[in-house]
């Protein structure tokens, strides 16, 4: 039986890394069928400032959770505006592993994150609202307890303050004891909220 | 003395399912993720686990298709969420839920399902076995 000449072997994912990696060949890469060149270009676009609204777009369609994290994890060093309007969109995706994955580069940008967090707080859906407190938990920014007081004081939705009276257990101070005490009387007959502020209260009185 | 995994990131809701669990005289195990959990089901058999869903590293979905894809006697589990939509229902039970509640739990009602869920009844509370 004759054998067939092999056909030339399609650039495999190292060799498509060979190739251009300025922008436009990262941008083009990061369009690719191989999820393996995708990943690579999403992590060379690290060097890329200009890189954040591609890579936000591609966070839209990108069905390879691999490749996902990576983009995330780009996004985060870019750290602008475009990139932390992104991580936020992602706070509204039906899929978990991409909203966990987002909260925690959130959390890595308490800088660039804290301007959008008012607007993040008053959000009009309460799970967007209990994904912003969860950034809260290890978001390194002095406005932390300020924003989780008024979460509690104001937010008419039980598992959003449930979510932040959690929190306050940890990082609350005497400031936040009124307003603990007024979620108790707000949520009486709820044996969570009265479980977790009470707990808040003891912490926080324990220094 | 039947055993419990309860798996949450968060410290207190931790705390409220173990006094609620623990006062039905079962015995409580902790994780904060799914793969912490994973160890734990792997160190030893549990009767039950109540699964937070939003969690790091390993959310509740991908801890409960890990757990039922092992061969090993699968125990029943409640997902318990602070999202009522449809989708998240679905995807609970497509991951090997058995029951999906939304927060926040109410002690009785806990109880309640527990008990179901372990063929017990209120009157043997006390003293699982």
């Amino acid at each position: 039986m004759a054998l067939k000449k092999p056909a030339p072997a399609a650039p495999s994912s190292d060799d498509e890394r060979r190739l251009a990696r300025d922008l436009p060949g990262l941008l083009s890469a990061l369009e690719a069928a191989d999820p393996l060149a995708r990943r690579w270009a999403a992590r060379d676009l690290t060097d890329h400032p200009d890189a954040s609204r591609a890579l936000v777009e591609r966070l839209g369609i990108e069905t390879e959770p691999s490749v996902s994290q990576v983009i995330l994890t780009t996004l985060t060093r870019l750290g602008d505006e475009i990139a932390v309007a992104g991580l936020t969109e992602c706070l509204r995706s039906e899929d978990a592993m991409l909203r966990n994955a987002a909260i925690e580069a959130m959390k890595q940008l308490p800088d660039e994150v804290a301007p959008v967090m008012e607007q993040l707080l008053k959000d009009h859906d309460p799970d967007v609202r209990i994904f912003a407190v969860d950034v809260l938990e290890s978001l390194r920014h002095p406005r932390v307890e300020e924003w989780l007081i008024r979460v509690i004081a104001e937010d008419p939705h039980v598992n959003v303050c449930a979510t932040a009276v959690d929190l306050l257990g940890e990082v609350g101070s005497e400031r936040a004891v009124p307003t603990l005490h007024a979620l108790k009387a707000r949520f009486v007959d709820e044996p969570y909220i009265q479980f977790a502020a009470d707990l808040a209260l003891k912490r926080i009185a324990q220094g | 003395m039947k055993r419990i995994l309860v798996i949450d990131d968060a410290a207190t809701v931790r705390l409220y399912h173990r006094s609620i669990l623990e006062e039905l005289g079962f015995e409580v195990t902790e994780a904060v993720n799914g793969l912490e959990a994973l160890e734990r089901v792997a160190e030893g058999d549990f009767d039950l686990y109540l699964v937070d869903i939003n969690m790091p590293k390993l959310d509740g979905y991908g801890f409960l298709r890990e757990l039922r894809g092992k061969d090993m006697p699968q125990a029943p589990a409640i997902m318990v969420s602070t999202e009522a939509g449809a989708n998240d229902q679905k995807l609970a039970f497509l991951s090997g839920a058995n029951l999906y509640i939304v927060k926040p739990v109410r002690p009785e009602r806990l109880a309640s399902h527990v008990l179901t869920l372990l063929g017990m009844t209120p009157n043997g509370r006390g003293a699982p076995s």
